[in-house]
């Protein structure tokens, strides 16, 4: 393994295809399971990349029964008539992967599974001991400071995810972190309360109250848009408010991950204050590996004549320059 | 007796090491599956159309997952001829792989250049016509689904095209497949590949739009396999079997019972495409399950199995 001294970028392994069993699940706030995964010890990636999910049964795969596992062939005649391969969604989806542990030879990766759709859903309703069909790892990954600045790490809801994987990687190389995370409601919010977040209505105000920022040693601003917990409206508003009190020392990086409309709002204020400011996007994706052209966004490219091109998510992100992106198009 | 499959299969002028090939546009420009195995393990590669200027594709979203499928209109996004043939190509040209490039164009002036040049490089196995793109305003599809048009663009390729196998991917949007195959194989076609993606609209019920910013795209997986096993049927039954024209059989191939089908329709190979979405590793799961399969049957060859269709089903 090949350490950049600077920035503690370790190279990555190229994506595999793996059968990874789901060792944990756990439920958190309103319809979020986090699902943790037994991944090969050589395992290597970097906060921000992802993992292909195929969400649907391997039929396959040998069954499982009592944990005796059956081969393929039956000892049966074969049966003649329709017996339907496919069952559930067809391409794959994007996870990021979130907190990775690691124990010895044994390496997990944590993801966070919000319901949405038959996808998320088949993930959600996986049990212990299922194996988990995942091509990865896939993207680009957040670059952590060359200095000694305050990283801003901007999370709405399962825009958690990466975030929390960057927040282990940010304390481990020492550098200074402060967290703001947003979600529609208190109840919502897929994290441990260290104690019950109280509400402090149009004040951004840093606490200890989340978990798993807190055990990082990183204090947490919270926001919900109905004002039940930390400050009252969208997390981009906190930290704009907290922009506007300025900073000590060198500027902020900011690190963002979350729904579209959060970004962009997380670009505007990294543009208005000249922050350097890296996101993670999230797109539909046919394929995760650069063949299916589906994922495109639109970036600033004074190279071409239109003086921006399409990029892959996928493969030139998911984790881009914020400052760099065109947002007109989802 | 030797109970050795040969799995080797002859396409136009291609000698194919096995009936599996990658499909347009599902597997780039070859290396992107590179990462999850060896290319060279594959009868062919079909590569993404190109155009002879490099083009954008269309605005985002591109894609949508239907039940059992999945459309699309990417837009003939690629990156032209000419970085095709100096960047992409030699890449390719380093696998052991047959290469069939695809090539797209809003004019038959731009089909017929792109394929004169195309001929001339030496690492071009074979030239698909794409006629058969639902997604593009202009060219692809018209060609695709006007039997004088077809024939038309097809003769003047086949005058451009000497060394390479011309092969014709058909359009499954017609009436009848089959007269679209006639006029391809009459103006010289080589072999025939179907079908391409079926026209569809997926519309979200929430909003009142229509989930593509392009309206409609190509609907494929395993949602369209059984209209391309009988579209394939029936251009084996009306053309491609008497007039000893190869069949490239696309549509749902994910396993190699699916491979099986499209043999016995009368393929004489297949190309894999949204299942290297589903499973990048599919193409070499196919190529070394296929062996076991033509064994079990007692074939020696999946030429053996090329149309090999029983009078009538069970009743």
């Amino acid at each position: 393994m090949k350490a950049d001294a600077a920035t503690g970028n370790v190279n990555v392994l190229p994506a595999r295809r793996l059968k990874l069993p789901v060792l944990d699940r756990r439920h958190a706030g309103r319809e979020f399971v986090w699902l943790t995964l037994e991944a090969p010890a050589d395992w290597r990636s970097l906060p921000g990349q992802f993992v292909n999910v195929l969400c649907m049964p391997d039929e396959h795969a040998p069954a499982a029964t009592d944990g005796r596992v059956l081969d393929g062939e039956s000892v049966w005649p074969r049966t003649e008539g329709l017996e339907l391969a496919q069952p559930g969604p067809i391409v794959r989806r994007p996870y990021s992967i979130s907190r990775i542990r690691r124990e010895g030879d044994r390496v997990r990766l944590i993801l966070l599974v919000q319901r949405r759709g038959a996808g998320s859903r088949f993930l959600q309703e996986q049990p212990v001991g299922a194996a988990l069909d995942v091509v990865g790892p896939l993207g680009t990954y957040f670059t952590p400071p060359t200095d000694e600045r305050l990283c801003v790490l901007v999370s709405g809801g399962c825009g958690l995810a990466p975030i929390l994987g960057l927040a282990d990687r940010l304390a481990a190389l020492g550098k200074p972190c402060l967290s703001f995370f947003g979600c529609p409601t208190a109840a919502a919010m897929p994290v441990t309360f260290r104690t019950p977040p109280a509400a402090t209505r149009d004040r951004p105000e840093a606490t200890e109250a989340i978990e798993e920022f807190a055990a990082a040693g990183i204090p947490t601003v919270l926001a919900t848009d109905d004002g039940s917990a930390g400050f009252g409206g969208p997390v981009t508003a906190a930290l704009e408010t907290w922009l506007g009190e300025g900073w000590n020392g060198r500027p902020p990086a900011l690190y963002g991950c979350g729904p579209e409309p959060m970004l962009k709002a997380l670009a505007k204020l990294a543009e208005a204050h000249d922050l350097p400011c890296q996101v993670s996007l999230e797109r539909y994706m046919g394929c995760g590996v650069g063949v299916c052209l589906s994922c495109v966004a639109k970036r600033r490219d004074p190279a071409s004549n239109k003086g921006w091109t399409y990029f892959l998510t996928c493969r030139d992100g998911p984790v881009v320059d914020a400052r760099e992106m065109i947002w007109d198009e989802t | 007796m030797s109970d050795k499959v040969d799995l080797s299969v002859t396409v136009g002028r291609i000698r194919m090491k096995n009936p599996i090939a990658t499909a347009s546009g599902c597997s780039g420009y070859g290396e992107e599956l590179a990462a999850f195995f060896d290319p060279s393990i594959l009868g062919a590669i079909v590569t993404k159309s190109i155009t002879l200027a490099p083009c954008e594709g269309h605005p985002p979203p591109r894609l949508a997952e239907t039940r059992a499928g999945m459309l699309n209109a990417i837009g003939l996004a690629n990156v032209g001829l000419e970085a095709f043939l100096n960047e992409k190509l030699p890449a390719l040209a380093q696998y052991d792989v047959p290469v069939i490039v695809s090539v797209a164009g809003s004019t038959q002036e731009e089909y017929v250049e792109a394929a004169r040049a195309l001929d001339a490089a030496t690492d071009v196995a074979g030239i698909e016509l794409n006629v058969s793109c639902p997604n593009v305003e202009k060219g692809g599809m018209e060609f695709g689904v006007d039997a004088r048009l077809l024939a038309g663009l097809v003769e003047a390729a086949r005058q451009e095209v000497s060394r390479a196998t011309l092969i014709v991917k058909l359009s499954p949007n017609v009436t009848d497949i089959a007269s679209m195959a006639r006029a391809a194989v009459d103006a010289g076609a080589d072999a025939l590949s179907l079908i391409n993606t079926l026209r569809g609209l997926a519309v979200d019920p929430w909003t009142g739009r229509p989930v593509l910013t392009n309206v409609t795209g190509g609907l494929s997986g395993p949602a369209i396999k059984p209209v391309a096993l009988y579209m394939v049927r029936r251009v084996w039954e009306e053309v491609a079997g008497p007039r000893g024209v190869a069949i490239m059989g696309l549509g749902g191939i994910q396993f190699v019972e699916d491979v099986l089908e499209f043999l016995r329709a009368g393929a004489t190979c297949v190309a894999v495409g949204t299942a290297n979405f589903i499973n990048p590793e599919t193409g070499r799961e196919l190529v070394e399950g296929l062996g076991e399969a033509l064994r079990k049957l007692g074939c020696r060859s999946p030429r053996d199995l090329v149309g090999a269709l029983e009078a009538g089903g069970k009743t």
